[in-house]
């Protein structure tokens, strides 16, 4: 009843009537600030991967072009000196994109042929590739670039240069960074527009949700949580909860069916006292006859204070929740006490009441509870067993579990209560004065439900009950 | 029963006046001299004045409930008993410690004979003795022994048979009622549906009660049991 005080759920209740599903909650919940994160380590995954293939085709691309300068080196020089001024111009004529660089110099460094206006000054002549930049001249100034180059003394002493243009990575990463804006952010915005979606699906269930529980709250008991169809984790929690709601339902109609039971066998007796004590204000003309009413009327007061106390005492059993108090119980002394204390009485009522035991037998429970439970259910034996019947306790050991039994010659409980005993003992369904029974049974299947007992009833004619104990699984 | 002997003052803490004013007609009725006082601290106050010989406390009181005027009394070394009254039926860890301490717990509703034969009972608290034989007119119970005799005649006992009797000759000429030996005999913390009591009582009055002889156990009707010498 205090739930409707917690501040979570009032604060959700409050916002949701101002902002049903804003903007400041999608961004707050927390499905969309997981998808952030996830958006956030996938764009930086993407980079490295892009940053990864740019170096790595940077690298095949400069090796292939090194490659190609050697091959070139190789030939050009290999050729006689007076085919070599025809390759190296149609060399340098077949390059349409102007990448490719070659130079013939003679010893004092002047140029003899190609593009390159003079020997680089970095340039080592010693057949090997290498990085160097040179100045280039335009129409208008000049412009530095960066080449692989290789140079080599051909056998005449001039010094051949063949180099090629390496800002064509450049190009590359160009293109890298152009596929990088195209994949990624369309990615990211997808990220986000998901993240968007599903915090929004979930707030709107949330939502849903909260309404539903707001009418449960307000006492719509049949309300039930939605659920999608889907297996989802959602999906399964609203299945637990339904099946909660299921079970306290029941509980609270069961709750509401009990206070009118009581309040039905309470007014039996009230009824009568009231009756009596009204006709004998009327008729009553001698102080006998006056105290005769007021006999009979504390009786069905009596009776209906009984009732009362025995509902206490279900209703404090069922509460408790004492296996702390729980003891070693023997069985075997207990049903002895219990026979000694009912003896005199079935002797009365010409009844045999006799005990056999196979063996001395303990279990684990509350001896003052199970005490009560063996007397009520001696009690009733002989109280339901006709003069010269038998009643009969034993002790049986089975398997796994102790079992008393209690037989009698007389009528047995009919199908009728028995439903009534035990749809009170498996369901908290009615406590319900079972005619001629009283409450007694009731209260013996609470205390065999709280040992963890259970409680076996046969049909009849002649009763038989039986408590069974199964041997406790753990501790 | 009070006789040329003072009367025995009992303080009464209860703050349902009609409840009170019933109680205490009783008890003025049986003899008594009764003080009233309706709430817990007035009542503590009252205890410390008069000096009562028992006391009958409600558990429920407004301002200091029942049992902390009697902690209150008895960290004052006021050691006089006390019948505590109260709705709540489950006996609990507070109520098993008063009744250690020799004083008495009755839940209402509780029948107006209940409550006197408690408080008498109360007040006539057998003393620990260390007697090995109890001595009622010509019944004579033989503590060590474990027997009964009356006159020369032996009663054979059965051992609940002789614990009741022995309870009851420790309380003679009291009203014992039925709740009260289910409680102190057979050690019941509830009520059987058969009247256990009767049954038990009946067969020990065959044994004690023979043929011929004045009947020392008598029944007092819708109240319980009295053991006494004279008819």
């Amino acid at each position: 009843m205090e739930a409707r005080k917690t501040p979570q759920l009032t604060l959700s209740r409050g916002s949701a009537r101002r902002d049903p599903i804003g903007q400041a909650h999608i961004i707050r919940s927390n499905t969309f600030q997981w998808t952030l994160v996830v958006a956030g380590v996938f764009a930086v995954f993407v980079i490295v991967l892009f940053g990864f293939i740019y170096r790595q085709v940077d690298q095949y691309l400069i090796a292939r072009s090194d490659k190609m300068i050697g091959s070139q080196l190789n030939f050009i020089a290999s050729l006689r000196s007076e085919h070599l001024l025809d390759a190296i111009n149609d060399h340098l004529k077949q390059d349409s994109r102007g990448v490719q660089y070659a130079g013939l110099f003679n010893s004092d460094g002047r140029k003899i042929a190609g593009n390159l206006e003079r020997l680089p000054p970095d340039l080592q002549i010693n057949d090997s590739i290498q990085t160097i930049s040179i100045e280039r001249t335009l129409p208008v100034g000049t412009e530095t670039h960066v080449i692989r180059a290789n140079a080599r003394h051909i056998p005449n002493g001039d010094a051949l240069v063949i180099g090629r243009e390496v800002d064509e990575t450049k190009e590359i990463s160009h293109v890298v960074a152009q596929a990088l804006a195209l994949g990624l952010l369309p990615g990211l915005c997808l990220c986000l527009l998901a993240g968007a979606w599903l915090s929004m699906r979930a707030q709107k269930r949330v939502e849903e949700v909260n309404q539903r529980v707001q009418r449960i709250i307000a006492g719509d008991l049949r309300e039930r949580l939605p659920h999608g169809g889907i297996g989802g984790p959602f999906s399964k929690l609203t299945l637990i909860v339904n099946g909660m709601l299921d079970e306290m339902e029941a509980m609270i109609r069961a709750l509401a069916g009990v206070g009118n039971d009581i309040a039905h066998d309470l007014r039996t007796p009230l009824t009568r006292a009231r009756l009596t004590l009204e006709r004998g204000r009327t008729n009553a003309t001698t102080l006998e006859q006056l105290q005769l009413v007021a006999d009979r009327a504390i009786a069905n007061v009596d009776q209906s204070l009984a009732i009362i106390t025995t509902l206490l005492r279900l209703a404090e059993i069922e509460n408790s929740r004492r296996s702390a108090a729980f003891g070693i119980v023997s069985l075997h002394e207990m049903l002895q006490e219990v026979c000694d204390i009912y003896e005199p009485i079935a002797e009365i009522k010409n009844i045999a009441l006799r005990f056999g035991v196979q063996q001395h037998l303990n279990v684990c429970g509350d001896r003052d509870l199970l005490f009560e439970a063996f007397a009520n259910l001696v009690d009733n034996a002989i109280k339901f067993t006709s003069e010269g019947g038998r009643v009969v306790i034993e002790l049986i050991r089975g398997n796994y579990e102790t079992t008393v039994r209690i037989s009698d010659t007389g009528p047995g409980i009919n199908d009728q209560e028995r439903e009534a005993v035990l749809r009170r003992f498996y369901r908290s369904d009615k406590i319900r004065s079972t005619p001629g029974m009283g409450l007694g049974l009731n209260l013996v299947a609470a205390i065999v439900k709280l040992h963890g007992f259970s409680l076996a009833i046969y049909p009849g004619p002649g009763g038989r009950l039986e408590v069974i104990c199964p041997d406790h699984r753990s501790s | 029963m009070a006789g040329n002997e003072p009367m025995t003052k009992v303080l009464l803490i209860e703050d349902d006046s009609e409840t009170a004013e019933e109680i205490t007609a009783e008890l003025t009725d049986r003899g008594f001299e009764v003080e009233w006082s309706a709430t817990g601290i007035e009542g503590l106050d009252t205890a410390r004045s008069l000096r009562p010989d028992a006391m009958i406390v409600d558990r429920l009181l407004p301002g200091m409930d029942g049992l902390s005027v009697i902690d209150a009394l008895r960290k004052e070394q006021v050691r006089t008993p006390v019948l505590v009254l109260s709705a709540l039926g489950a006996v609990d860890d507070r109520v098993r410690g008063l009744r250690m301490g020799g004083d008495d717990y009755l839940t209402k509703p509780f029948a107006l004979v209940e409550l006197v034969a408690r408080i008498e009972a109360l007040l006539r608290r057998p003393t620990e003795s260390r007697e090995t034989a109890l001595r009622v007119g010509p019944l004579e119970l033989d503590l060590i022994e474990r027997t009964a005799k009356r006159g020369d005649r032996v009663i054979e006992l059965l051992p609940r048979e002789f614990r009741l009797l022995e309870y009851m000759m420790q309380r003679s000429d009291q009203l014992l009622t039925r709740a009260m030996l289910l409680e102190e005999v057979w050690k019941y913390k509830f009520v059987p549906a058969t009247n256990l009591v009767d049954v038990h009582m009946g067969r020990l009055r065959h044994k004690v009660d023979g043929p011929g002889e004045s009947p020392m156990i008598h029944n007092v009707r819708g109240a319980g049991f009295i053991l006494r010498t004279e008819p």
